[in-house]
C-alpha cells in the first residue's frame, strides 16, 4: 500500500466548504507534484500550477496534461493583473 | 512571503480569494491506533509555519485583504511501516526526521495494535482571503 497521504480527504473537504473551484481560473504556488492539483483540476475552468522543483513539476505535467504546470517560483512568474478568479498557496507560504 | 502575498492580490480577480493552506506551529507527532508515540522532529519548520502566520497577518493589517473564513483540519499520512514512514519524512520534509526511540515506540504500539498502520499527524489550517485596497 506504501505512503498514503490524507487518504480521508480532510484536506480536499475543507478546501470545498470554502472555496468553489467550478468554473474557476487557478493559480497553484507550491504545486509540488500535484498531490492536490489532481483533487480539485477537473472542476476548475483552467489551472496553472507552478513550482520551483522541475522534476515534481514534471511528474504534475505527466498526469494532469490539462494542467499548465510550470517549474519556477512566484517572483518568476509574469501575468497580468486580476486574471485568476483563485490563487492557492499549497503548503507554500 | 509577504511579497508573494502582494503578488497574489495583484493577480487575483476583484470577486476572487486567495486561499493559504499550511500546518499550525503544533507539533507533529507519529500515532498508532490514535494514540501518539513521539514527535516529529521537524528543525525549523515551526518557525517556518509560524512566519506564514505572520505575513497573513501582515497584509491583513496592511488593508491588502480580508478574512473570508478559515478553518483548520487534521493531516495524517500513513506508511505501511514505521520505517516506511520514517525514510518519507526524511526525503520529503526540509530537515524532518523521527528519533530511533520514536520507532522504538512505535514498533511496541503497533505489536499491541495489530492491523493498525502508523502515520504522522498534522494540523493545518486552511484561510480563505479576499482582496480589498481595489482602486
Amino acid at each position: 500500500m506504501s505512503i498514503e497521504e490524507d487518504p480521508e480527504g480532510h484536506e480536499i473537504a475543507a478546501l470545498g466548504a470554502l472555496v468553489s473551484f467550478a468554473s474557476a481560473r487557478v493559480l497553484e504556488i507550491g504545486c509540488g507534484d500535484g498531490r492536490l492539483t489532481r483533487r480539485y483540476a477537473p472542476f476548475a475552468a483552467s489551472v496553472m500550477a507552478i513550482d520551483p522543483d522541475a522534476d515534481a513539476v514534471a511528474v504534475l505535467a505527466r498526469e494532469l496534461p490539462a494542467v499548465e504546470a510550470r517549474a519556477i517560483g512566484i517572483d518568476q512568474l509574469i501575468l497580468p493583473s486580476q486574471c485568476v478568479d483563485i490563487v492557492l498557496f499549497a503548503w507554500s507560504l | 512571503m509577504v511579497d508573494a502575498l502582494r503578488h497574489a492580490h495583484r493577480l487575483v480577480r476583484s470577486n476572487g480569494s486567495v486561499v493559504d493552506l499550511h500546518p499550525t506551529p503544533a507539533v507533529a507527532s507519529v500515532e498508532v491506533g490514535g494514540v501518539a508515540t513521539g514527535r516529529v522532529e521537524a528543525g525549523d519548520a515551526p518557525a517556518r509555519h509560524a512566519a506564514a502566520g505572520a505575513a497573513l497577518t501582515s497584509v491583513l493589517d496592511a488593508g491588502l485583504f480580508a478574512v473570508d473564513g478559515a478553518v483548520d483540519f487534521t493531516f495524517y499520512t500513513y506508511g505501511d511501516t514505521i520505517e516506511e514512514l520514517r525514510d518519507h519524512i526524511e526525503a520529503h520534509w526540509r530537515h524532518g526526521r523521527i528519533d530511533a526511540g520514536v520507532v522504538e515506540r512505535t514498533h511496541h504500539a503497533l505489536r499491541d495494535s495489530p492491523g493498525s498502520r502508523p502515520r504522522v499527524r498534522e494540523q493545518v489550517r486552511l484561510t480563505r482571503l479576499r482582496p480589498c485596497d481595489r482602486a
